[in-house]
C-alpha cells in the first residue's frame, strides 16, 4: 500500500532539467532511503513534495490519498505542508529561529495543528511541547524549553527539530542529510532515534543521505538516483546485496567498506554527472558506464526486475 | 634522524582559555601513512596546523626530522618543500584571481625550479585534463578544487604531507581518484602522509598506523588494523563501532554513548572521556589517566578493553 505516488516528476529552469521524470512510490508505513551524488536530484524531490522548489517549473503528479498535490493552489498546498508532509533538513542551526526560545517554536506549531475555533490552554501545550522533546530523549524538557538554539549542541538542536517536524503527526517525514553535519557518536544517536520512532510513528520516512551504509543500516527500501532520475530502487538487501545498475554496482564499489587489501587501487567512477543543460537522448548514465553499447542510446525507463525492484537498464 | 619523521613532546597549543592540545606526546612515523580520527573539537586541525609551525606553541615541541619546526618556520621555504598542508577548505586555498595554470606555477616559481615536469605528472595521476589550466578555481568543482590544491602540495616532492579531510565533502564517485594520486605518491616517495578524516572506511583502507584523539589529547595509537580488530580505548571502540556497514553480516550494533561532547573550554575532571564512558569507574572522574605503551600501541585509559 503506498502513501504516495510520484509519476514523472519534471523540474526546470530554463533548459537546464534538475528533475527528469522521476517515478517513485513511497510505501506507507516505510522507510525509503534516497540516495546518489551531489546533484543528482535528491533535495529537490524532496523540496518538489512541499511544492518548494523555489526558481523552478515543475510538472507531473504527486498523488497523496488520491489527490494530485501539484494541482493544488498554495493555500491549498500550504494546509498539505508541515501537517501532512514534514521536514527535517540538513542543517539545524540554520532551521531554528535564533531569537526565540525552543519552547516558542514547539507550541507555535502545536498551536498551529490545533483545529480552528479550539484554543487551547498554554500550560496543555507547554506540557505537549516537553512530551515532544521528551519523545526525541532530550534530558529535562521542561528546562531546555527556555534555552536559545544557540545554547544547544548541533544533535541536540537536530533532536528538537524532529521533534518539531513530528509534533503536527505527519504522514510523511522528509529528513534531508539530518545527520551529515553531525559528529560519528551523535550522528549515531540520531539513528538511533530514527529506529526508535518506528514504535510509534505510524508514518512514512523518506532518509535523504549520500552514505550508502547509513541507509542500509536504517531503510526498508532504497532509491538510487542519477542526474535527475530514480535510476533503481527496491528493498535495501537486494539492492546492496545483488545491484542490478550499472550506476548502482559503480556507487557500492566506491564504498570501500569491503576489506579489500590495500594493494588494489581504490574504485572510482570515471567522468562526471552529466550537466543538467545537457539531454542524451538516452541513458544518462552511458557516457560513463563500463557496459554501454549503442542500444543505450534509447531512453531507459523503469522496469520490474524482482518483487517491487524496478531497473532503468535493459542490460541489468 | 629519519627526514621524515614527526615528534611532538609535550606540545601545547592554546587559544585564549581553550587548551586546543594539551601536552601531546607523540610520534609520527617517518615513510608511514598515518589515519588521525576524532570528533570536532578532539584538535585534529590543530595538531595538523601546529606540526606545520601555523600555530604557536605554548610549551613543548615539535620537531621534523630532529629539526624544531619553530626553527624551520623561521625560513618558511625551507619548510615548505620539506613538509606540505593539504587544508581542509582546498578550493579556499586557492586564489579566486589566479588561473589554475598560474597557481599550478607557483611553488615552482617561488622555488627557482621548473614546475611543469611534476604538475603533469601528478595532473595526470589525478586525473586533471589540461584543458583546466585556463579556468579560475570558481570554474572548478570541489573534487577538482581538491586535486588542484593536492598538485600545488605535492610538486614540491615533499617529505611530509599532511592531509587535512581530503575527502570530506566528495562524493564517493570522485574520492578515490583523489585518495590513489596521493598513496601512488606517497609510495613512490616514501613520504610520511597523515590524513585526517571523519571517514572511518577511509582511514581503515590508506593507514598503517592510527591516531585516536579525544578532547585535545590522544586516547589511542596504534597499528590500524589492531585498532579496528580490538579497539582498547572505550572511545575508539565507540567510534568505530558507528561506521556503516553496507553488509548486514558484517554489521555490529553501534555503541550507544550518552551525552554530548563536552566543551573543551570545562574539559572534565580525571579522563576527560568519563562522561560519555560506558565502562566509567570512580577513578576515572578523578584522575586523569596518563597514555601508556602496550606493545605496539598506545592508550590513555584506566580500564583498557584489549
Amino acid at each position: 500500500m503506498n502513501l504516495i505516488e510520484i509519476q514523472d516528476l519534471h523540474a526546470w529552469y530554463g533548459t537546464s532539467s534538475v528533475l527528469r521524470g522521476v517515478t517513485l512510490p513511497i510505501a506507507r508505513g516505510r522507510i525509503l532511503g534516497l540516495v546518489g551524488e551531489s546533484g543528482s536530484g535528491k533535495s529537490t524531490l524532496a523540496l518538489a513534495l512541499l511544492g518548494m522548489t523555489v526558481g523552478l517549473d515543475r510538472r507531473g503528479r504527486i498523488v497523496m490519498d488520491g489527490t494530485d498535490l501539484e494541482q493544488l493552489d498554495e493555500p491549498a498546498r500550504a494546509t498539505w505542508r508541515g501537517h501532512r508532509i514534514a521536514m527535517v533538513f540538513q542543517d539545524p542551526s540554520s532551521a531554528l529561529n535564533p531569537l526565540f526560545t525552543i519552547g516558542t517554536q514547539l507550541i507555535d506549531i502545536l498551536r498551529r495543528r490545533e483545529k480552528a475555533g479550539r484554543n487551547p490552554e498554554q500550560q496543555d501545550l507547554r506540557a505537549a511541547a516537553e512530551a515532544a522533546l521528551r519523545s526525541v530523549d532530550i534530558a529535562d524538557p521542561a528546562q531546555r524549553l527556555h534555552a536559545y538554539p544557540h545554547e544547544l549542541s548541533g544533535g541536540m538542536k537536530q533532536r528538537v527539530m524532529i521533534a518539531m517536524a513530528l509534533a503536527a503527526a505527519p504522514d510523511l517525514l522528509l529528513a534531508d542529510e539530518p545527520t551529515t553535519a553531525l559528529d560519528a557518536t551523535i550522528e549515531a544517536g540520531i539513528v538511533r532515534l530514527f529506529q526508535a520512532l518506528r514504535q510509534d510513528f505510524q508514518g512514512s520516512i523518506l532518509f535523504i543521505s549520500h552514505q550508502l551504509g547509513l541507509v542500509a543500516q536504517l531503510c526498508d527500501d532504497v532509491a538510487v538516483m542519477y542526474a535527475g532520475a530514480v535510476i533503481e530502487r527496491g528493498p535495501v538487501a537486494s539492492i546492496t546485496g545483488a545491484p542490478r545498475h550499472p550506476y548502482t554496482q559503480a556507487l557500492i564499489a566506491c564504498e570501500l567498506d569491503d576489506h579489500q587489501d590495500s594493494g588494489a587501487p581504490i574504485a572510482s567512477i570515471p567522468g562526471e554527472v552529466p550537466n543538467p543543460s545537457e539531454h542524451p537522448p538516452g541513458c544518462l548514465f552511458a557516457a560513463r558506464c563500463p557496459l554501454a553499447e549503442t542500444h543505450c542510446e534509447t531512453p531507459q525507463t523503469l522496469r520490474l526486475v524482482g518483487p517491487e525492484w524496478e531497473v532503468a537498464c535493459w542490460k541489468a | 634522524m629519519l627526514e621524515g619523521l614527526i615528534q611532538f613532546e609535550r606540545a601545547r597549543v592554546a587559544f585564549g582559555a581553550m587548551t586546543a592540545l594539551v601536552d601531546l606526546d607523540l610520534v609520527l612515523d617517518a615513510g608511514v601513512v598515518t589515519g588521525l580520527v576524532g570528533e570536532s573539537g578532539s584538535g585534529k586541525t590543530t595538531l595538523l596546523r601546529a606540526a606545520l609551525g601555523l600555530v604557536p606553541l605554548q610549551s613543548g615541541s615539535i620537531t621534523i626530522g630532529g629539526v624544531p619546526v619553530a626553527a624551520l618556520a623561521r625560513d618558511r621555504r625551507r619548510l615548505s618543500a620539506l613538509a606540505q598542508l593539504l587544508p581542509q577548505d582546498a578550493a579556499g586555498s586557492l586564489s579566486p584571481r589566479m588561473t589554475v595554470r598560474a597557481l599550478l606555477q607557483e611553488p615552482g616559481r617561488i622555488h627557482g625550479t621548473d614546475p611543469w615536469p611534476a604538475v603533469n605528472s601528478l595532473m595526470a595521476a589525478l586525473g586533471l585534463t589540461p584543458e583546466l589550466l585556463d579556468r579560475r578555481p570558481h570554474q572548478l568543482s570541489g573534487g577538482q578544487a581538491r586535486r588542484v590544491a593536492a598538485v600545488r602540495a605535492l610538486c614540491l616532492d615533499p617529505r611530509v604531507l599532511l592531509a587535512d579531510e581530503p575527502t570530506a565533502g566528495l562524493d564517493v564517485s570522485v574520492q578515490g581518484g583523489l585518495l590513489n594520486g596521493l598513496l601512488a605518491r606517497q609510495q613512490a616517495l616514501g613520504q610520511t602522509l597523515v590524513v585526517s578524516s571523519h571517514n572511518l572506511n577511509v582511514v581503515r583502507r590508506i593507514s598503517t598506523a592510527m591516531v585516536v584523539m579525544y578532547l585535545g589529547q590522544v586516547v589511542e595509537t596504534g597499528p590500524t588494523a589492531k585498532l579496528y580488530t580490538g579497539p582498547a580505548h572505550p572511545y575508539t571502540a565507540a567510534l568505530l563501532s558507528t561506521n556503516p556497514v553496507l553488509d548486514p553480516t558484517r554489521r555490529v550494533t553501534p555503541i550507544a554513548l550518552h551525552g554530548e561532547i563536552p566543551s573543551v573550554l570545562r574539559p572534565p575532571s580525571g579522563c576527560r572521556f568519563h562522561t560519555r564512558c560506558p565502562q566509567v569507574q570512580p577513578l576515572c572522574r578523578t584522575e586523569m589517566p596518563a597514555l601508556v605503551a602496550h606493545g605496539d600501541r598506545q592508550i590513555r585509559c584506566h580500564y583498557p578493553l584489549a
